[in-house]
Formats: structure tokens, sequence, C-alpha cells
């Protein structure tokens, strides 16, 4: 650690996305991200990544398994814009077509240790039944400009159109190392 | 993944892996070393390996190592591998022996790098362990043997051989390996392993070369062990022990403990702390405490009975026994203002509601009404005297003072008579003393009254006799009123003689008292007299004085001002005369007393009067009683002005009286703030009025049901009422006398009888509500204490009465039954009684602050934070900002510092010119303000910004794609789909290209031959004329003589910059070449903010330069020529086209053909045209020379432009016209939509104004006209040129996204800045002032978009003209940039094209035809005649030809200076000969306005410089800053050349225009000597 560069403080974050109850849907796959700030820039470790797909188990569960890792080391000189994890589900509808089953956010545990999330996902609605039909039919659901304004503020004044769907849920263990600063005092 | 493993081996392998691998723990450790090695397939391409390359292997081999980790841990076999039993307990040390160090440190003192030393070192610090057989190598020389540099040492010892020789073979190594002990340190195996692994003896080498390897420190993570670490912890840290405490040793000594609990007292109840957790307090305080202040008498922690504070800090919020969904409901609840410090809300616990105020409203009474009739008038007055009459005599206060007196006089006398042996004489002198004054006292009292009873008994006489004349007057009674005056006989003789004694003894009083007053006056007057006569003898002495003073100096005027005043000469008093005082007191006796022998009158009003019925009454006053049956009333109870209840409406009893007779249950949960009573009254059906308010006064707590009297509160009303019958109505005058004289005006006013009071709920308690909570609280405690029997309700409220009762009572403090209440007094009396009236959000806020606010914003980050937040243009997107104060950078903000310190200040340097200082001053400043009042705007999104839906088809587009279906698959003109728009939000670097697709060139000049040097030029006596006649014959065809056939005329390219990055296409030959290229430019937004608001302010521009690509020979010898080609390729700058960003950005694409901005003159290019092949060509370019470009411009992905922003701007305009210009509007925009139309816009002041108001005629400066008096069309051209200097500044970039504001002609000559509209205005101001006839074009053009343009009509042919460059074209020029019309406007009308199409060469320009233009005034809406926003008329300055000298001066100083800069690893000549005659050639330029100079140019320049190669060219710009200037000398690459003996000429001249209008030519050139 010299003096001459900047001082940061790390944050390790390392883990897997599990598994996801899609009661519905099956042979999905994710997509994952990170949001975070201005003060943040990754170091270290792949800041995106795509999953295999994944079938729903044979057992009661039903869980469609990914066992994704995710490892990747940020640094910062601020802890506002703490990084948020935005996954995104696809999977093919009856034709074929990839649609966007889910979307949801979480931030990185701001505590060192393993921490499990669960996370609910959510998909926008089409803004008329109308368009709910063709949108099916065509296979051309309403998705987000890009999965990452589900992590962002801006924009909500229109949230009325989004309309959470339910109970689908998506396990994210992130055990997380948060290391401290290496602060010369 | 695997087949990469083996990059492992590499060279950089060790360093990496090293630290890693001591990091982990030692099954781990050895993973990845376990696998078997697999030959690489990649390592062939190992040199060429880029950095990406090297970083993914990187990651590669991470992620692999954590597999085999992963595997590792499964337990899985593992061949191949020996281990001594005592390895376990040695691998986690490094085994050196003391000994040996020593040794190998002698032995590597030259050799060694210092990362080996650090090694060393890390090792040393381990405790080391002497376990190792002698014989095998330590680890560190385990650790040499793999890092050394097997240089031939000249101290080889005798481990080094061994160690050299064990890495011969593979073999060997295995061996060696097996005799290895096991002890030896992480980074030694893996080394090992690596050796083994490699199967490459040759990468082993290279690794072991690689030194750099050797200055990596490299060693292992330091560790403590647990025993160590607890040793250390235990010395540092004190760990208080958990066992009990001796209770001696927390008493002083010899000290027994003391329990007051057992000796009776009440001590409270400790809050429970668990055992242990006293214990350790306890062990701690005693260590860090000695004193054991912390220990009570019985040796426990002192500890309150409830360690909650006694008094809250809020107002308790009620919290009910709600459900917990209750309690997240919200209530909205008006916010109440608090007026008084004790009314709080009430605890919980106590039931709301529980609370009554009983308001018994009995009745309304009006004193006065506007339906009163005279006699009403009279009746009340008389009610209300004969009330006042019963108050007075129920009260008898005369009577009562007459006894007092009588009283008093005969203590007096008694006092007198027997004096009392024991009382000194001088106390009862004092006692006589009090008394008579207490008589006279009393007397005057009495005297008041008596006349007050008489003068009130006389007035009541009078107003009934009044009453009974007005019944007489009138005829009929309207009142039952009745007066009875009762005389009551009285004993004549005996009366008079009291009235004589009292008369008697009052004048003896009298006499007395002047008698005194007389002998005080007499003392006072003899004090007085004897000052006065010592005053006139002083006064003598003086005036002596002074007149020998005056005598002495008799100059001396100053005479001393006399202070003390001339003291008059007192006068003696009188002595009072008994008489008069006799008579003066029979005249107040006969005025305020019953004469004697009068009978007493008693008066008695009664209601036992008939009234007059209706059918004999006059038709006024039977009006007047319908009228008051007619009206009811009705109250309404207000609580804290809140209507609670109202009563029932009750009508208006002939009488004025209405009878309510209702009472209201108030259930109140607060202390009343206000109780009010509205009166209303109702006439007919007609809606209620409200008459007046009547404030009720809160009942005391002690006023409860039952017990309260009525009271009646008097109200009044000021309402203005008139009525046309007998009512005498209110706030009017009116008059009982015939004459109208002795006017009265009588409001409306009357009494409410009603009586408040508190309820008394089931058990006898009454229900008030407390006013302070502490009561509440403690009240139950009060109760049983009885304190309210004691002090009182209202006690309650009063903490001092409280503690005081406390006191007196002497409550047992220790009682436990007393302990709340002793709490509550000790906080009251104590001086922390403060309990908050308020409720403050973050009342704990000043603890939690841990810097105060000065120190916080000091703090240079935390500014940086908040800048950032505040989005300060400097600090948009700063991206990390330091942790610490001290890492940032004071520079950071001396760029914003600088800003807001030079807001006010006029910066000349950037700008040379002080008055375009003071007008970017300007514009920035407007622009600030602007964008401020529009920030708002920016911020939201639309749903399409976020979410991207397919529309939902409807009819048409279903049919049209069904159409399609049976569409060809690829059809022969497959038409333009539109591209999907992206909205700026979600870009970052990178994501924005500029797609600029140059397509093909016209007429590029093409190269002189070097020949044409020793020709004169013929074309010097051209006419000025002749270029508007336009013959193509102008040029001399011999030129073309001169090419050989096939020779090379031109080799043009394009070079396209922006934003400081250049592409260029290939090139291409002939003066008409074809590219048909596609140019990718990448766009960074600023700061890389890709807001709308951001992008649209972007001002960087799109140069677009053709170059002729020229090839010298350089060859020197010619006997080389066949063996080798030695060029040179220089560029010559031939022109260029600018488009500025904004106009790509809102227009999409830019799709069309430009005109190349060629510099007048070329040297060494002519204009030439292949007469051949173009022949067909010339007809349609005849009106334009010069050369064009084709270009498609776009912006991949394609952004969405901001819509600017639709906001309503207030305007002076007339609402018909505004109406009329929507509707014309409206009905354009309905035929054609894509039409621009405009009839009003928004000038400076943001306000709307109507378009034709800014056409005017305006005169032209005076030195323009001058210049060609007798040629129109030469002055026109003259003034175009003049408005084409004024600088060019888009709206859009000044106002970013918000709308077009158009400035006068006079703001825009200040301002020396605009845009199209602005420059067109003038423009056609100025032909209109020429007697031109001038049209506004409103349309679009090409690169500019929507823009305007100005038509004039010549005769017989109309002209368009660019306001910004100075252009015309005619009506048919192909190559007009105007591609549509939308409208024409004039001074006094606005046209619209209702044509069918819109290219001015396809529409007729004649407006008086109706079928063509649609004319926003007609005869159904005239011309109202509007008065212009232009001025009268323009007054220009004569420019400063000195300021222009100086200003040129440094230009061109600034100018070389930059391109010194440019060419920073080059020497620059500057050839002085060659500048002095380009700066003679400049003027000339400026006068023929650039047009055919060149050849005589030429031939002078080639007289002069004859020697040189010469390539150069004038620009010519309008001044508005340095900046565009320098970019444009950069763009033109001239400072590119680097041939050795390059020399350079670089000449600036200004020439002003009026009104500070400047233009600039520079002049470049290169040379090059010829040999």
């Amino acid at each position: 650690m010299t003096t001459a560069s900047p001082s940061v403080f790390l944050l390790m974050v390392n883990g897997q996305v599990e598994s996801a109850q899609f009661p519905e849907y099956d042979d999905l796959y994710c997509k994952y991200c990170f949001v975070y700030g201005q003060d943040w820039a990754p170091t270290a470790g792949l800041e995106e990544g795509i999953s295999q797909i994944t079938s729903k188990s044979q057992d009661v569960r039903q869980a469609l398994v990914w066992n994704f890792p995710i490892d990747v080391t940020f640094k910062s000189t601020n802890p506002y814009g703490w990084p948020q994890i935005v996954l995104s589900v696809y999977g093919p509808d009856v034709f074929g077509n990839d649609v966007v089953r889910g979307y949801g956010a979480v931030h990185v545990p701001f505590s060192p240790g393993r921490h499990k999330r669960t996370i609910p996902m959510f998909v926008p609605e089409s803004t008329s039944k109308l368009q709910k039909f063709t949108s099916w039919f065509m296979g051309r659901r309403p998705e987000y400009t890009d999965p990452k304004v589900v992590a962002q503020g801006e924009g909500r004044e229109d949230a009325e159109t989004e309309i959470p769907r339910s109970t689908w849920v998506c396990l994210c263990p992130n055990p997380a190392w948060l290391m401290l600063p290496f602060c010369p005092q | 993944m695997v087949s990469e493993k083996s990059h492992l081996g590499n060279q950089q392998e060790p360093v990496q892996e090293e630290p890693k691998t001591y990091l982990l723990s030692m099954t781990a450790r050895r993973g990845p070393r376990s696998l078997p090695p697999i030959p690489s397939t990649s390592r062939t391409g190992f040199a060429e390996f880029s950095m990406r390359g090297r970083m993914r292997e990187k990651l590669q081999a991470a992620r692999s190592k954590a597999e085999s980790a992963l595997l590792q841990e499964m337990p899985t076999p593992r061949p191949r591998r020996l281990r001594s039993p005592s390895k376990k307990e040695l691998e986690t040390e490094f085994g050196t022996e003391p000994g040996k160090k020593v040794e190998s440190t002698q032995q590597e003192i030259d050799s060694q790098s210092h990362s080996r030393v650090k090694f060393r070192d890390s090792a040393r610090k381990i405790k080391p362990k002497p376990q190792v057989p002698p014989g095998f190598p330590s680890a560190e020389e385990a650790y040499n043997f793999f890092t050394f540099n097997f240089d031939p040492e000249p101290e080889d010892s005798e481990k080094k051989t061994k160690a050299s020789h064990r890495e011969g073979t593979n073999q060997e190594e295995e061996e060696g390996e097996e005799e290895e002990p096991p002890a030896q340190g992480g980074g030694k195996e893996t080394d090992e392993e690596e050796l083994l692994n490699g199967d490459d003896a040759e990468d082993f080498l290279l690794g072991l070369d690689h030194m750099v390897d050797d200055f990596i420190a490299v060693r292992p993570a330091d560790y403590e062990s647990i025993h160590d670490r607890l040793q250390m912890e235990r010395e540092m840290l004190f760990i208080p022990s958990r066992q009990a405490v001796p209770t001696y040793k927390k008493l002083p000594e010899n000290v027994q403990p003391r329990f007051l609990e057992d000796e009776g007292l009440y001590t409270g109840v400790r809050p429970e702390v668990s055992r242990t957790n006293q214990n350790i307090m306890e062990n701690r305080l005693l260590v860090q405490d000695p004193e054991r202040r912390w220990f009570g008498d019985d040796g426990r922690i002192l500890a309150l009975p409830n360690p909650i504070k006694p008094f809250p800090s809020r107002p308790p919020v009620e919290t009910q026994e709600l459900s917990i969904k209750g309690e997240l409901e919200t209530m909205y609840k008006k916010a109440v203002k608090y007026v008084h410090s004790s009314q709080h809300m009430i605890r919980s616990g106590d039931p709301p509601g529980n609370f009554q105020l009983d308001i018994d409203i009995s009745g309304l009474l009006f004193t006065h009404h506007p339906c009163f009739s005279r006699e009403h008038v009279l009746a009340a007055k008389l009610a209300q005297l004969y009330d006042q009459y019963l108050a007075r005599h129920q009260r008898n206060k005369a009577k009562f003072l007459t006894d007092k007196l009588q009283a008093l006089r005969n203590a007096v006398q008694t006092g007198l008579d027997s004096e009392k042996p024991h009382q000194s004489p001088d106390t009862i002198q004092k006692t006589i003393n009090d008394y008579k004054s207490e008589i006279r006292q009393t007397r005057k009292l009495r005297d008041a009254e008596q006349e007050k009873d008489r003068t009130l008994l006389k007035t009541i006489i009078k107003v009934w006799k009044e009453m009974k004349s007005l019944r007489e007057f009138q005829r009929f009674t309207n009142t039952p009123l009745k007066l009875v005056l009762r005389k009551e006989k009285v004993d004549q003789k005996a009366d008079e003689e009291a009235y004589e004694a009292e008369i008697q003894v009052e004048i003896s009083e009298l006499l007395e008292e002047h008698t005194e007053e007389y002998a005080q006056k007499m003392e006072e007057y003899r004090t007085s007299l004897q000052q006065w006569k010592a005053w006139r003898k002083a006064q003598k002495a003086k005036k002596k004085k002074r007149k020998q003073a005056a005598e002495e100096h008799p100059y001396d005027e100053t005479e001393e001002p006399y202070p003390e005043e001339d003291l008059v000469k007192p006068i003696p008093p009188e002595p009072t005369d008994r008489a008069v005082i006799e008579q003066e007191v029979r005249e107040r006796a006969t005025q305020s007393r019953r004469r004697p022998g009068e009978p007493m009158l008693v008066p008695e009003l009664s209601l036992a009067g008939s009234i007059t019925p209706n059918n004999q009454c006059p038709r006024a006053e039977v009006l007047r009683r319908e009228d008051v049956k007619k009206r009811s009333l009705y109250l309404k109870v207000l609580f804290n002005n809140k209507e609670v209840s109202r009563t029932v409406t009750r009508p208006l009893g002939a009488d004025f009286r209405v009878h309510f007779g209702q009472i209201f249950n108030l259930q109140i949960v607060n202390w009343p703030e206000s109780l009010a009573l509205q009166v209303y009254e109702t006439i007919g059906h007609s809606g209620p009025t409200l008459l007046a308010e009547v404030f009720l006064p809160i009942p005391e707590t002690t006023v409860f049901t039952g017990r309260a009297p009525i009271e009646e509160m008097e109200f009044s009303s000021n309402q203005h009422v008139t009525l046309d019958h007998e009512g005498v109505g209110s706030g009017v005058p009116f008059s009982f006398e015939a004459d109208g004289s002795n006017q009265l005006i009588l409001m409306t006013s009357g009494k409410v009888s009603h009586s408040v009071a508190w309820a008394i709920g089931e058990n006898g308690i009454p229900l008030i509500p407390p006013l302070s909570q502490q009561n509440i609280g403690f009240r139950s405690a009060l109760k049983r204490a009885d304190a309210i029997s004691s002090i009182g309700t209202s006690g309650l409220t009063d903490m001092k009465k409280l503690a005081k009762w406390a006191a007196e009572s002497k409550l047992d403090p220790n009682d436990p039954n007393n302990a709340p209440l002793m709490q509550l007094i000790s906080v009251a009396t104590s001086g922390e009684s403060y309990v908050p009236d308020f409720f403050r959000l973050e009342q704990l806020q000043q603890e939690f602050n841990f810097v105060s606010d000065q120190e916080l914003n000091r703090s240079k980050r935390f500014r940086l934070l908040l800048l950032r937040s505040q989005e300060v243009p400097e600090f948009r997107n700063y991206k990390q900002i330091p942790v610490y104060d001290r890492e940032i950078m004071e520079k950071v903000f001396q760029d914003y510092e600088k800003r807001l310190r030079d807001r006010n200040v006029i910066e000349t340097k950037e700008h040379i010119d002080t008055h375009r200082a003071i007008v970017a001053k300007y514009l920035q400043q407007v622009r600030e303000s602007v964008i401020n009042r529009f920030l708002i705007a920016k911020q939201y999104f639309l749903l399409a910004d976020m979410i991207v839906e397919e529309e939902v088809p409807n009819i048409s587009i279903l049919g049209l794609s069904l159409f399609k279906l049976a569409e060809q698959k690829r059809p022969l003109r497959p038409r333009r789909k539109g591209r999907k728009k992206v909205t700026a939000q979600n870009l970052s670097d990178g994501d924005i290209k500029l797609l600029v697709n140059i397509v093909r060139a016209y007429d590029i000049p093409v190269r002189k031959p070097a020949v044409s040097k020793f020709q004169q030029p013929s074309r010097s006596s051209r006419m000025f004329s002749e270029k508007h006649a336009a013959s193509p014959s102008t040029h001399s065809p011999n030129h073309n003589a001169d090419y050989p056939l096939g020779q090379v005329l031109v080799r043009p390219f394009v070079e396209v910059s922006f934003q400081r990055t250049v592409c260029h296409t290939t090139t291409a030959e002939g003066p008409n070449p074809s590219w048909n290229e596609e140019l990718e430019l990448p766009f960074r937004a600023p700061n890389g903010d890709y807001s709308t608001a951001s992008l649209q302010s972007v001002k960087d521009v799109v140069f677009i330069n053709i170059f002729d690509e020229v090839l010298h020979d350089v060859l020197e010898d010619d006997r080389e020529r066949g063996s080798g080609i030695h060029t040179r390729i220089e560029r010559h700058w031939l022109g260029c086209v600018k488009i500025p960003f904004s106009t790509i950005y809102f227009q999409a694409r830019i799709d069309g053909t430009f005109k190349i901005d060629i510099p007048p003159v070329l040297l060494g290019y002519s204009k030439e045209r292949n007469m051949i092949l173009e022949r067909g060509f010339d007809s349609v370019r005849n009106l334009s020379e010069g050369s064009y470009i084709t270009l498609f411009i776009t912006i991949e992905p394609q952004l969405v432009p901001g819509e600017s922003v639709q906001e309503k701007f207030e305007s002076q305009e007339d609402e018909k016209l505004l109406q009329a210009s929507e509707k014309f509007q409206a009905e354009c925009a309905f035929k054609f939509p894509n039409r621009q139309c405009l009839t009003t816009v928004i000038d400076i002041n943001g306000k709307t104004v109507f378009i034709t108001r800014y056409l005017k005629p305006l005169n032209p400066p005076e030195e323009l006209l001058s210049v060609y008096p007798n040629n129109l069309q030469a002055t026109a051209e003259l003034v175009a040129r003049y408005v084409s200097l004024i600088p060019f500044l888009p709206d859009t970039v000044s106002f970013a996204g918000i709308c077009d504001l158009w400035s006068t002609s006079d703001q825009f000559l200040d301002l020396l800045a605009g845009d199209e509209e602005e420059h067109a205005v003038l423009l056609c101001n100025y032909f209109l002032s020429l007697g031109k006839k001038a049209w506004l074009v409103m349309g679009n053009a090409i690169p500019e978009g929507p823009t305007a343009y100005v038509l004039t009509w010549e005769q017989g042919h109309y002209l368009i003209w660019n306001p910004c460059s100075g252009h015309f074209y005619g009506q048919f020029d192909t190559f007009c940039p105007l591609k549509n019309v939308g409208c024409l406007i004039g001074p006094d009308n606005i046209w619209f094209n209702i044509q069918r199409y819109d290219s001015p060469l396809r529409i007729n320009f004649d407006v008086t035809k109706p079928k063509l233009w649609k004319s926003f005034f007609s005869r159904s809406l005239p011309y109202p005649g509007l008065s212009s926003v232009q001025p009268e008329e323009l007054i220009y300055q004569r420019s400063d030809k000195a300021a222009a000298a100086e200003l040129q001066d440094r230009l061109e100083k600034i100018l070389k200076e930059k391109i010194m800069d440019w060419r920073p690893r080059h020497l620059t000549r500057w050839n002085r000969y060659c500048t002095s005659t380009l700066r003679h050639f400049l003027p000339l330029l400026e006068k023929s306005q650039g047009d055919d100079v060149e050849d005589d140019h030429r031939a002078e320049l080639l007289k002069q410089l004859g020697d040189y190669r010469f390539s150069g060219f004038p620009l010519h710009m309008p001044y508005s800053e340095v900046k565009p200037l320098i970019d444009a000398v950069y763009s033109t690459g001239v400072h590119n050349i680097d041939v050795p003996n390059v020399e350079f000429a670089l000449a600036v001249y200004i020439h002003p225009y009026p009104k500070n209008v400047l233009s600039v030519w520079i002049y470049v050139a290169s040379l090059i000597r010829n040999r």
C-alpha cells in the first residue's frame, strides 16, 4: 500500500445463484449483473454472467437449480451506491421464444459472512388486455430496456404499470466477504 | 478450461501463486499441483499473448484452482506422496537452523536479490525450530535453489552444487523430492511441483532466467498462534472477573453495610440486572474507581428504581390496543396550532371522549334588529334602562354608602369624645385623620351614586314619555311595555330635617377640610416667599457684579445665561368663605338628591300593555310584522373552530326573542381551545346569513352542570340593512323626529342566554380534561393521597401548588404509596421540569452530530459529495471521491471556484474583445436562469423509457402485415424502415456512434500544372456582374490544354474529424470522385453524461475536410529510380463542410448534397471543369459555382431528441389574435403536418409575441450603403454579407431543449450572436428598408433542418437568401439548400403554403393567389395594424479600428503559437517575407469579398517567391471567439506537413464593420523551397 494511490476499501462477493421457484415455467436460465454507485469500481471477477439452462427437479420441490457462481470484487471509497445484484430470468414460452420470466434485485449484504437471500421476482405487465394477448401471441412480452433499471430509483413515477407478479422467488445466497479498507492511519 | 491450465507453468506463475498458496491450508495448497499435466496446445502463441489473454488466463487459473481445491477436499487417494510421520507437526513452520542461517546469510551477500532477503526476514520472524536433520537443505536454501539465477558463482557451497546437480535431470528431481524434508515451505514445494509437471525443460529454464521474479517480495502471511494472541491480549486487555465481589471490598474500611429497607424505609424496586453483569460491573468499578463512589451504603451499586427518564422527551403518542394493521394505518389529521403550552393531548390509558362539556343554549334576545320599529327601539332602550335600574336598585349602593358615611362619622365622634387612656394621643389623631379622609372619599362616592340613580330615573321617565308620544303619533302599539311609576309617600317634616342635618354636617366637614387646606397652603406660601426673597437678594448682588464686569470688559459680549427663572412672588391663599361652601353644597344636593318632601318614585315595567292588532295598523307596519314572521334563527356551536352541532331553527318572535332551550353535550378529548356560537338568520327561503359570532368563555374546572348559572352574552353584528317598511334597519341612520334631525345609527345586537359547564360522570367524577398530562399520570396517586380535596382540582394544574401542598402536608417521602408523587414533585421543583411542548423530529440530532457544522463544511470530501449531488456541472459525474480529505487535491475545486468568482467579473483573456466577453457572460447567465426554470421537467421518464413493449396492432397495421405476406421478398425498390429509437438513459461511453457516409463530390478544384506560372492571368478584368450573369464561358478553355491526357487532375480524399477522432476515406481520383464509404466515429458525451439535456448541449462540430493527396517524388538521384520508389505524400486542404452535432442530433439523419466551403484562393488549384464530360450538367448548375459533396450522416443507435417543453407563455397579445393564431396553426398542421407554420414566437423575455411584429424596415449601416450607391444588387449582397458576419449561435445549444427564443434586431446586434431566425429577421428588415419586397421563409433546409431564409422579389425572379452564409440562390437553383417551404412571413401577414409541393423549385411564390397561399389576415380577420417590437431605427457605432488592429496582432500571435504547439517534434520556421506579402493581400480579399483575385494574387506571389512550392489558402470567418478560429486552422491540417525544410506563413486580417462586427481573414501557407 503506497501513499500515492488513493485508499479504497474492497468488497469481495462470492456466492451463487442457487435455485429458483417458478411454478409455471421450466427450462429457465438467469442472468446477473451488478448495479453500483459512482464511487464503486469492479477490480476483479465478472460483473455479469449468464447461467446454463436448468430444468425442474423431479422431486416435490420442483426447484430450478442453477448453482451458478458469482465472484466479483469491488473497490470503493464510499458506501453510498452499495452494489446491488440484479437478476433476470428468461425462458422459452409455448412458441419457443425467449421471454423474460422475472426481474429482481437485492443489495449485496452489508456484513461479512454467509447470507442467503430470497428475491421476489416480477415482470412488467402489459398495459392492456389486448396488448397482453398480442404480446403473448407474438412472443414479445414487455420488458425493461435494461434490467438495471430495477435497481434504480429514477423514473419510478410511472411505477403503476409494473405489477409485481405474486410469489415467484429466486434463492440467491450471497456469502459476501467484506474486506475493510487498508487504512494507513 | 483444463487445456489452458498449462499456462500455469509460465514464468509469471511463481509470483502469482506463491503468496496465495501460503494462505491456503495445507491440503488446499497441494491441490492444483496434483492434477496431471496436460500438454498445452495454445503455447505456441505464447509470445503474442495480449494483455487480455493474460487476464483471462489468470482468471482461469484462479478458477481451476478453486475447483481443484474443492476436488481435493474429497477423500481421494493420493498417489506418489510419501510423508514422514513428523510431517504434521512441522508443516506449518519453516524450519531453519539458527546456525545455518548465519552461514547462509554470508553466502548470499552479493548474489541475492532483496526479495530473498525479505523472504529470509519473514522466515526469521517465525520461531526457529531446529528440527531439520543436518545435511538436509533448509527451507531457505530450498527456496534459493528454485529462484536462484544459476550464474557461476565464486563461492559455490557444497549445497549449491548439489542443488545445481539436482536441477540437471528430471529423474533426479524426483529423487530429490523424496529426499526433501516435508517441513519445507510451501513455496518450495510448489516450485518443485511445477518442475515436475512441466514436461518442458525449456520452460523451466525460462522461468529461472526470469529475474523479475526475484524482485518481488514473497513471504508468508504472518501467523500468530492463538496462544500468543491470547497472551498478548491478556497483557493488553483487562477482563473483569465474573466472581461476586465480597461486600467489604465495596465499602469503606470498617463500615458495616446498612440496609435501608430493613430499617423500614422505602427504597424502591431495583431494576432487573443479571447477577453476572452486576458482578462484572462491580469488578470493573473497583479497579477503575477506587473511591467507591458508585457503591451505596448497602454495598450494592447505586441504582435508580426505574432507569427510565422521569419526564418524556416528546409528547406521548396515543398507543391504543390496536391491531398491527391498525397501527400501520395512517390517519389524516389537520395540523393544529398549539397556542398554549399547557394544552396537550391526553395520555394513553384514559379513554378518549371521556370528557364532556355541556352547553345549554336557552335563548336569544335582540336588543336591536333591523326589523325593529321605532317603538321597538325605544322599548329596547327602556327595557335596558329598567334592567339597569333594577340592578342598581338591587345593589343599592347609595344606601350602603350613606350608611357607611354615617358609621364613619359616628366613629370619629366617639373617637374624639371618649379618649381611651391606654392609647397615645398620636394614634388617636392618626385614626381620626384616617376616618376623616375615608369620610371624604365615601361622601364623594355617595354623591356620585345618588346622582346616577337620579339621572337614571329621569331617563327612564323621559324614554317612557317619548314612547307614549310615539304611540300616540303612530296610533298603534307595537310593544306590550308599560311603565308604572309608583309614588311612595314620605314624612315631609322628618325628611326635611334629615336633609337639613345632612347639609349642615357636610358643610362643617367641608369647612374643616378647607381650613386644613388653607393652613397647608399658608405654610407653602411662607416657604416660597422666603425663597423668593433670597432669590431677589442674590439677583441684586449679581446685577451689581455684572455692571462692574461690563465696565471692566466693555467688549465682552458673552453674557452668562441665567438659568434660574425669575421666581414669581407667591400669592397668599385666600381663606374660605362659609357661605360659598354652603351654596355649593346645597346646589349639589338639589341636583343629585331627592328634594325633601318629594315622593320617592319607583318605576315598574310591565308587559301588560296590549298590542294593536294587524288590521288596525298602517300598511308599513303590517309589512314589518310580516317580515319579522318570515325570519328565523339558529345557532351553531363551534368547538375549536369546528362546527360540532347546531340548534333547531326557530322563528323570530314578534318580541324579537327566540327560545331554543337546547343542551348540547360535547364529548371531547382535548382541552377546548375555543368555544363559540354563531348566530344565523334565515329570511324566507333564502340561505342563512351569519349575523354574529359569540365567543363563550371556557368554564372553570369547578363549574359543573346543574350549578352553572345562565349567563347572557352580548353580541352585535356590523351588517347594514335597509328595509322598505316600518323597520328601522340596521347600520343606517334613522330619526324619531319628523324633520329627520337627531339621527341615530343602531347596529344589530342581542344577547344569547346560555350556560356552559362540565358534565359529571356516573360515579360523580367530573369529566374534565386535564390541563397538563402530568396530572393524568399521577392522578391515581393523587386521589389516594386526596390531594384534590386539599388543593382543589384547579390546583392540579400548578406544579408549584402541588409541591407546596406536599411540603405542607408533610408526606412521607419513603412511603411507597407516595413514591410516584414524590418523584413528580422532585422533577417539578428541580429546575429540570422541562417538558417540551413541541414535537421535534430529530430530537437527538445534537447528540448524534459527530462533528460541528463548520468542521463539516470545511471537509473537502463532504463538499465534493455535496457538489456532486447538486449536479454542479464540474462534478456531475465525478467518480471515486477519495476517502480522505488529504487525498483530495485542492485543484479539484479550482475550476469551480474560478467560475463562481468570475460570474460577475468580465474575463477578457479568452475573448480578447471586451464586448464579446460581456455578451458571452450575459448569454451564460440567461442560459442558467432559463435552464433552472425548466430543470424539473427533465427529471421524469416516460414509460417507454423504461419498458419495451410492442404496440397494439390496429386494423390498418394488421391489414398491412397481411398485405405484406403477399409482398415480394426482395423488392426492387426497397423502402427504408424506421430504426428503433433509443432513449439516452442507459447509454455509456462507446454505445453511440456517428455514421458518416460519404457518397461523392462534384467539382473539386483541380491542380494547376506547374507550367501555369508562366502564364499571365487573362481574367483580371472580369466584371463584377459577370458572376451573376453566370455564363459558363468565363473559364478559359485554354487551361484544359495544359493537361496531358490521362494525367491525374486531383486525388481527393475526405477526412472526417469529430471530437478529435479522425477518420478518412480512401483516395479517389478526379474532380468528381465517388467514394461511397461509411466512416464510423465514436461519440463521447461530456462527462459521460448521456442524459437528453447534456446531449442537446453538445457543441461539437463534425468537420468534413476534403484533401488532395499529392505524391512528391523525393528521389534525389535519378539512377535509383529503377530500383526504388521514394515519394512523399503530402495532403493539401481543399475545403470543408461543418455540421454541428446538435443538428445531427435533432435531425436524426442528414442526407443531401452540400456546398463545400472552399477558400476563395487555393494556391495551386483552380476550378476547372471538364467541358466535354459535364456539358449537360452545366445548364442546371450555372447559378451556383462551387464544389459539392453528397453526404449521409446519422447517429447509431438513433437517439430520441428531447421534447421541447410545451409551456404556455404569458403574452401581451390580444386574446382574439392568440386564438386566431392557434386556430390557424391547427388548420395548417391538419392539412400539411410536415410544413412549418409559425404565427407566434417567444421573445427573449419569455413572452409570446406575434411573429409579424418582428418585421419592419430597418436601416442598414450607412457605411455599407455608401459603397455602391448606384448598385442595389451589390448593396444587397454587401448587407447580406454583413449579416452573415454576425456569429451564429444556435438557440438549441444555449437553451437546450426548451424553445426558440427570438430576439429583436437591436438585441441581436447587441448580443452579436443568434441563430437563423435572428439573422433572417435582420436581413429581411434591411431588405425592406432597401425597398425590396422581402419575406421571411420558414422551411426546411439542409443541413440546418427547420430554419428561416429570406425571399426577395427581384425584377422578374425570386431570390432565396441564406442569412447565415450570405449566399443567395435563384428559385430554380438545384443546389439551393432550402428544400421545402412552409410559410412566408411579411411585415403584415403570414401565408401558409397550401400548394401540392413544397420544394422551392416547384412552387409559385405569388402570395396574392389565395388558392396557393392561405393567408392569416384575410377579409374575415383584417390586419389590425400591429405595432412592431423592433426599434425605430438601429444605431450603429463606428467600429474601433485600433481595437481591431490590436486584436489582429494578438490573434496572429496566438495562432502562430498554436501551430508551433501542434508540431512538437518539428521545428517551425516562419517565412517573414511571405507573411508580409500575405498580409498585404488580405485586405484586397476583404474588399472584393473573396472573389476574383486569385490570379493576380498568384502572379504576385510567384513573382516574389518564385523558388518556393507554395500551398496555402485564406480562411474567412465571422469573429466570435478565438477557439473556433483555432479549430478551423487546425482542421485544415497545415501543420501536418513534416517535410524537413518547410516554412510557414500566417497572416491575420480583421476588418471591422459597424457595431463591432468583425470579419476575420486568416491566411495560412506552407512553403517548400524548390531545388
